[in-house]
């Protein structure tokens, strides 16, 4: 009796000293967490509504700024802007770095693998702003390496980033060239998990290969794509330096993304509740496409 | 049988002609970073001469001599860069680590709350915070200080939830043992799990080190005057002060500012892989 009470004790001590020593260790993430996004998300909420003005005082308008978001042709030019560089490049980004997963997902020799990691990887790991200033040369109209060839095979050269009609689609190119090889490690490793047996047991059927992909291999790495779609897209409603080096947004509005807008309006104009306007926007663009994958991928995903 | 021997022999042939054309792309993408490098030892004269060259057609250092001279004072700004990713990645390797250790091992009133408020933090983006940071930084002074830009860094939910992704896959039996012998969860993250975690501190050391050396939307806002930049930010002023001209010495720069994160990722490839896979793939 007296023992058992004893151990009754001790265990609730251990269990004491147990959240005492959590709670320190999380107290430096929470507190940081709190103070560099928690509470900087709520008021960017809070002066979404407002007019901010650090001179004259701030009032509130309610919606007034959302509406003149919303209501204002070249704000919503902006939007379709940033949405359609989100669908083309995570389309792009997601499926061809499956392909190359597919491709490399094969047996060689060592050094070949750290070859291809490396060759696909270095753009990953290499900041937005770099490569994209690298490939404002490349993408030059007369002096560009990019034109130089195609005019060696005998082609007109493009107006990369001069053509409004084009230069979005050269900043897709890029974004796609930069990032996909990213996916492709993701993917390989989600194949590498699908389980061997069921595959030899389907080549012994004779199934035929893309049978045995959409019918075993893609079903098993489905929550992996559907990661990685969800990374992908909110990484690419938020494209801002490479645009910005680029094309600083033109010609005209045709390559203008909403963090470019953002930057534009809170910091160059001093529009503090317009631009929290326009953050709150994406931020709920973020949550709704997060939300539908979610819901899409509980009904599609095969666990 | 012979028809068995033809299908094996037409899929090594696949195989080898699959590898060929990787081969061939993977060196497409390694084109610009050889451009690039090549431009920045050819001469300002022929900097612009067709064809281009992607080997190095010199050893002419003169360009990078002429960053180094140029009215943008890259020394500076090299340290601010330096020192912004030093203090982000040590302090997220303490702060998430402890942060792991507790999610991932011990029990507490609030920890999945509060765990699941911190990977909902993962989706916030840059944008809808820097508004609130901006004006507060304005207010006490840390607009135009590198160290403000560290500050805000010093955790992230990713390195939490990393972290924690790393402890759970590790057996517990030796902390069980030690907490049989009467050992204190102190001396059992310290002595226990932290020396398991090393090949994980390192992916995150080097994922984070990475992250923050790149920076930009942040950096643009934050760091306006051109000796508190950081170097992202700074390719971009050198470039406008070189005009079209001197494309050889923006390219001298862009190597010396990508060199760290080149050799972090040539020496360690496989801890970054295995990180970012890591974090990818157990949701």
């Amino acid at each position: 009796m007296a023992a058992s009470l004893a151990a009754r004790r001790s265990s609730s001590d251990l269990r004491r000293a147990q959240a005492r020593t959590a709670y320190l260790f999380v107290l430096p993430t929470t507190v940081l967490y709190v103070t560099f996004v928690l509470a900087p998300v709520v008021v960017t909420c809070i002066l979404a509504f407002a007019h901010f003005d650090p001179m004259m005082g701030s009032r509130w308008v309610g919606f007034d700024n959302f509406v003149r978001f919303f209501s204002d042709r070249r704000s919503l030019q902006i939007l379709w802007n940033t949405l359609r560089f989100t669908f083309f490049a995570v389309t792009f980004n997601v499926s061809i770095g499956l392909m190359l997963a597919i491709a490399l997902n094969r047996a060689m020799p060592g050094w070949l693998l750290y070859f291809f990691r490396l060759s696909f990887f270095l753009p990953v790991i290499i900041a937005a702003a770099f490569v994209s200033i690298v490939w404002s040369y490349l993408y030059g109209d007369d002096l560009g390496v990019i034109n130089y060839y195609l005019r060696v095979i005998g082609l007109p050269g493009v107006r990369w980033l001069t053509d409004a009609n084009q230069a979005m689609t050269s900043i897709i190119i890029m974004d796609v060239w930069k990032n996909t090889g990213f996916f492709m490690i993701i993917f390989i490793a989600a194949l590498q998990g699908v389980p061997k047996t069921i595959l030899e047991a389907a080549v012994m059927d004779g199934t035929p290969a893309w049978r045995q992909f959409f019918r075993i291999t893609l079903p098993y790495i489905s929550p992996v794509v559907f990661f990685c779609i969800v990374y992908a897209s909110i990484g690419a409603l938020q494209v801002f330096e490479s645009i910005v080096i680029l094309t600083h947004g033109g010609p005209g509005d045709a390559t203008r993304s909403l963090s470019i807008l953002i930057v534009e309006e809170g910091f160059g104009s001093f529009q503090i509740g317009y631009a929290a306007a326009i953050s709150v926007v994406m931020t709920v663009l973020i949550l709704v496409i997060t939300a539908a994958q979610q819901i899409l991928s509980r009904r599609w995903v095969q666990q | 049988m012979n028809s068995m021997m033809q299908t094996r022999a037409a899929k090594r042939w696949i195989d080898w002609a699959i590898i060929a054309s990787m081969v061939l792309l993977a060196f497409f993408m390694l084109l610009p970073f050889l451009w690039l490098f090549s431009m920045s030892f050819r001469s300002v004269a022929d900097a612009y001469k067709m064809p281009p060259s992607f080997l190095p057609p010199s050893l002419d250092f003169s360009n990078y001599w002429a960053v180094m001279t140029s009215k943008v004072p890259f020394l500076k700004i090299y340290a601010n860069s330096v020192m912004i990713a030093l203090i982000v990645t040590v302090g997220q390797m303490i702060t998430c680590t402890l942060a792991a250790f507790a999610f991932a091992r011990l029990q507490f009133r609030g920890r999945n709350a509060l765990f699941f408020a911190l990977l909902v933090g993962l989706m916030f983006p840059a944008q809808v915070t820097i508004l609130p940071i901006y004006l507060g930084y304005a207010r006490i002074g840390l607009i135009n200080k590198p160290i403000g830009l560290a500050l805000m860094y010093l955790t992230s939910s990713f390195g939490v939830f990393l972290m924690r992704q790393f402890m759970i896959s590790q057996p517990k039996a030796l902390e069980e043992a030690a907490l049989m012998d009467g050992a204190g969860y102190l001396k059992i993250f310290w002595r226990i799990s932290l020396p398991q975690l090393r090949p994980a501190l390192s992916a995150l050391g080097i994922i984070t080190f990475t992250q923050t050396w790149n920076y930009y939307f942040q950096a643009k806002v934050l760091l306006g005057k051109q000796d508190q930049m950081t170097l992202p930010l700074a390719m971009d002023v050198l470039r406008g002060y070189m005009g079209a001209g001197n494309l050889a010495v923006v390219m001298a720069a862009m190597s010396m500012s990508i060199l760290p994160v080149v050799l972090l990722f040539l020496i360690a490839q496989k801890f970054v892989i295995e990180g970012i896979t890591m974090s990818g793939i157990k949701n």
